[in-house]
């Protein structure tokens, strides 16, 4: 079983965190530049304002007083998802970490009577802790879980969790669910879909194997076993994609938090190092910590936490950064470690790498390349001289226009809320 | 998947010495650390700084630094951060039974009774005051 967590309207909570007074009010937060929208509370869906619209278009609306808008702070943005993330990665054996503001858990070992319990307490709990509000949705494949989420998003009455665990649901959540947000159709294949006479996510399943192999080729039988409850896009994935894994068993047992990162980071960068020797470059960077499991005196924890990034990279420092994200998601002093690994996966060829949208850290992608070209170069020579300082994020936003931007409230001591 | 047993390059754990290793080498311990110490639920707690006088019979001043823990069921007497009539405000807050008031520490200020219906909302559980003394 899968759960997707996904955080509602997460831009827009995460000011809403700070500025309460904007609880119930239409917002919207800006991209960078202050060009479109990119977050919309649903206050301001309400009022029509799609995804993407130009500021201009919607800058009426904020001179009347109806709307109010934020630009995207990302620092902050950041830090809250980090927050949300280690209370989801504490509460599961696994967890991949999708976007800033969704996560897949891996639900395995967990019975399932005990799942409704454990998800409306992590509701709950990210909800306390953080301010965030989020939903649940769970299901046998992820493409059901996303679409689970949906409907605890959209109908108040499941609290924020919906559980697709019977034919009967599974079937009535596919009928109301049209084609076009079925996860991996998307806008390209929905007009084709359509053309077909398919406009539910039903309709698609109703047709036969031999009918969707014809039509759309293997991604669409993925996608109609998965709408049934059969899980293949992790298996699929697997078999594609090649991954990269370094770890090791250490003599003695390890607790100690720096230590262990200092391993982390090592790994990490052996990882980065050889996607760099065969020219590829990773999507997703996992950490995994073992206990020593023949101890049986000894509490036993074997987490692993997974992040994506938006542009695969295989630069030192961003694969040892992100390796260590994930690491300091997921440690816990009490326990004494005894193997630790990182593995880089879904990889692609570097030169296929393309920047996202959202993705403004060309510049600093580019110098973290020339540097990394360097430390190759050095470390080749013999044995890693030339090695990573402390990584710490950094913070971009020179020259870039911010308008409407909130403060710094959680990474800035200048920043932090005044109280009267 | 590439299974890759690496062997650590050696690093030496506290530098490289010439002659007698240090015999403080076998008391070395992490040093104490606020953050860890102050901070019990790093995921729930943020930070805010105190503008006015009206919990100073409380000794909270203009200035000081509020470590505030989410993650804490505000109880009977507690001090805490609300948000209230538009803004952040630190009050102890007294709990009978269902009812809820807001009471500074400074005569100067009345108390506050939560009704229905107010835009009310408690942020969070104040665990310590930091200030400044020079």
């Amino acid at each position: 079983m899968y759960a997707l967590v996904d955080c509602n309207n997460f831009f827009v909570s995460c000011e809403r965190v700070f500025q309460p007074q904007l609880e119930g009010r239409a917002v919207v937060v800006l991209s960078n530049n202050d060009g479109c929208v990119v977050a919309r509370s649903n206050e301001s869906k309400a009022m029509g304002i799609k995804m993407g619209t130009p500021f201009f278009k919607v800058k009426h609306f904020v001179d009347n007083g109806a709307l109010e808008v934020r630009s995207s702070n990302y620092a902050l943005y950041g830090d809250l998802s980090h927050r949300v993330m280690s209370i989801l990665a504490e509460a599961v054996p696994q967890i991949e970490i999708y976007s800033i503001d969704e996560a897949y858990l891996h639900l395995d070992g967990i019975p399932m009577d005990k799942v409704p319990e454990l998800c409306r307490g992590l509701v709950e709990k990210v909800r306390m802790w953080v301010g965030i509000p989020v939903s649940i949705g769970v299901a046998p494949t992820k493409t059901l879980a996303k679409i689970a989420s949906h409907f605890a998003k959209t109908y108040k009455g499941y609290k924020g969790v919906c559980l697709i665990d019977t034919e009967t649901k599974m079937y009535k959540a596919l009928e109301l669910t049209p084609i076009e947000d079925v996860w991996g159709v998307g806008r390209k294949l929905a007009p084709k879909m359509k053309e077909k006479g398919i406009t539910s996510a039903l309709d698609f399943v109703n047709r036969p194997r031999e009918w969707v192999r014809a039509n759309f080729n293997l991604p669409g039988i993925r996608t109609w076993e998965e709408l049934q409850g059969r899980a293949c896009i992790e298996d699929e994935r697997e078999e594609r994609r090649k991954s990269i894994c370094t770890s090791r068993s250490f003599a003695d047992m390890i607790s100690d938090e720096e230590e262990l990162s200092l391993r982390v980071s090592d790994f990490a960068a052996k990882c980065a190092c050889k996607l760099r020797e065969e020219g590829s470059a990773a999507y997703d960077v996992t950490t995994f910590l073992y206990t020593n499991r023949f101890r049986e005196d000894l509490k036993q924890y074997f987490p692993s936490a997974t992040i994506r990034l938006q542009v695969p990279a295989n630069s030192t420092q961003e694969i040892v950064g992100t390796a260590l994200k994930a690491f300091r998601m997921m440690y816990r002093p009490e326990y004494m470690y005894k193997k630790a690994g990182v593995i880089v996966s879904n990889i692609v060829p570097s030169d296929a790498v393309q920047a996202s949208l959202f993705d403004d850290n060309e510049e600093l992608r580019s110098k973290q390349e020339r540097l990394s070209r360097v430390m190759d170069a050095v470390n080749s020579a013999g044995n890693s001289l030339l090695r990573l300082a402390a990584q710490r994020p950094g913070h971009y936003s020179d020259g870039i226009r911010s308008e409407h931007r909130s403060r710094l409230y959680s990474t800035s001591m200048d920043d932090i809320i005044e109280v009267h | 998947m590439e299974e890759k047993e690496n062997v650590l390059p050696g690093m030496a754990q506290d530098g490289i010495h010439a002659g007698f290793p240090s015999p403080a080498t076998d008391y070395m311990t992490q040093a104490i650390d606020l953050n860890k110490e102050l901070v019990k639920h790093p995921a729930a707690t943020f930070y805010g700084r105190v503008v006015g006088d009206s919990m100073i019979d409380a000794g909270v001043e203009e200035g000081d630094i509020l470590v505030i823990d989410r993650s804490l069921e505000p109880q009977n007497g507690n001090m805490a951060v609300c948000f209230i009539d538009g803004e952040f405000t630190l009050k102890h807050i007294h709990i009978d039974g269902s009812s809820l008031t807001l009471v500074p520490a400074n005569p100067k200020y009345p108390e506050i009774k939560v009704e229905e219906g107010m835009d009310f909302k408690m942020w969070g559980v104040v665990t310590y005051v930091i200030k400044k003394v020079r």
